[in-house]
């Protein structure tokens, strides 16, 4: 995808402290639970509490972090809503089922239903800020964030003015052991601060929501440009050595979705091969695994690409920029399946 | 009567995740929607589960619901009038 977007405003609820705050002096949360969980924030600001009470934690995490970023950017009513999410909420989910089972198909909770789909956090945000404009959830795995910046991007191009853009997953209990049991995770408890020193089999857990204004022209105040992107799905034989080759030569940094899975380690040491010498930070350890990580990885690659300067204490041992950064190539993959390539520049 | 008004007002709490409210916040005779506990129609789907889940009473007629749903005053005639004598 070619033509430039700008990130204008942009919020994070991780497992980091990064929705309030300075993130380049935040302490590095950490846990060898092998599942990092978001630090929520006080929600009443945000949401009205006769409002806040029916929602669960998935719903309120997504409305807060897309009001956050709203309020960033300074646009009252937002334009085109476009969120991704691999699961949605699957506390409501896992309600609904359990209670179909428990009251026999009869007696159902239309609350847990109703914000069982997908597309309830873009349905929150646009009643709450009377937003009237195309409204679009996109869930693909891992391509359900991407999926929803192509089209942010594509509706720039076409003379929107701006679009809140986004992702949100949570993890359950009941979701953590399921895939625990297909090998998502690693069997060993592992200290997030140590996960790519541990290379065996999984991953550690995770969660978030990352909301971005994207705007089609920059302003004093862009985060960033994100001036390319590619998606592949399961590149094979060589192919994604080819398409990363391809798509930038020398970036000034790389974030990488390096998250200590040897079954897939070996699509990261392609990378390394492709741009030998050039500074890679990886991001996983601060937010875990899962679908829609890679928002959260571009909202740390605006930061430091905006700052030029990285959160020393989440990068022991890269505390400083060698240089100045003027473009940054992100990478990330989930699972071997879908594949991510951002360029990001300077504004 | 009493005592199941009491009941009916903690289920309610419960049901609704009615936070900072408590039993005696609620008036026997105070509207549920609208003022009083300004509840809306995703509430009245609910209370319609609990009278199903709690109370064994399924309400048919929409019309039907919303004269029992008025205030937990009306909804305890409504259970004791189907409750067997």
């Amino acid at each position: 995808m070619k033509g430039k977007c700008y990130i204008q405003a942009m919020a994070a609820i991780s497992p980091q402290p990064t929705f309030e705050g300075d993130i380049f002096s935040a302490q590095l949360v950490h846990t060898d639970s092998n599942l990092l969980a978001c630090i929520e924030p006080d929600y009443k600001p945000f949401i009205p509490g006769n409002s806040l009470r029916r929602m669960t934690r998935v719903l309120k995490m997504g409305l807060t972090a897309a009001l956050k970023c709203s309020q960033e950017s300074g646009i009252t009513i937002p334009g085109p809503i476009i969120t991704g999410t691999g699961k949605g909420s699957l506390q409501d989910t896992e309600k609904f089922i359990k209670e179909i089972a428990e009251y026999k198909e009869t007696a159902l909770n239309p609350t847990p239903f109703i914000q069982s789909t997908y597309n309830s956090v873009n349905g929150l945000i646009a009643l709450q800020q009377k937003c009237t404009a195309y409204n679009n959830t996109f869930v693909h795995r891992g391509f359900s964030f991407e999926n929803a910046l192509l089209d942010s991007m594509m509706l720039l191009q076409e003379g929107a003015t701006h679009t809140l853009t986004g992702a949100f997953e949570e993890i359950t209990k009941e979701h953590f052991y399921i895939k625990s049991r297909i090998g998502f995770w690693k069997e060993a408890p592992t200290d997030n601060r140590e996960l790519y020193r541990h290379l065996s089999p999984g991953s550690i857990a995770g969660e978030g929501a990352t909301f971005f204004t994207l705007t089609g022209t920059p302003t004093p105040q862009s985060y960033a440009a994100i001036s390319d992107f590619r998606m592949l799905y399961k590149p094979r034989g060589g192919k994604l050595a080819e398409a990363l080759k391809s798509f930038t030569t020398s970036p000034d940094l790389i974030i990488t979705g390096r998250n200590g899975d040897s079954n897939h380690e070996h699509y990261y040491q392609e990378l390394d091969q492709c741009f030998p010498g050039i500074p890679q930070l990886p991001f996983k350890h601060l937010c875990g695994e899962y679908d829609t990580a890679g928002a959260f990885g571009l909202w740390l690659a605006a930061q430091i690409i905006k700052a030029q300067q990285i959160p020393a204490t989440w990068f022991p041992g890269t505390e400083h920029l060698s240089a100045p950064v003027r473009t940054i190539l992100f990478y990330n993959h989930f699972y071997g399946e879908q594949h991510v390539m951002l360029k990001l520049e300077r504004v | 009567m009493e005592e199941l008004k009491k009941k009916l007002k903690e289920q309610i709490i419960e049901a609704l995740n009615l936070q900072d409210t408590k039993p005696e916040d609620i008036d026997d005779n105070a509207p549920l929607f609208g003022e009083g506990l300004g509840l809306d129609s995703i509430d009245s789907l609910e209370l319609m589960v609990l009278l199903e889940r709690q109370y064994h009473i399924k309400v048919e007629d929409p019309r039907e619901g919303r004269k029992i749903l008025q205030s937990v005053q009306s909804m305890a005639e409504f259970i004791q009038a189907k409750q067997p004598a």
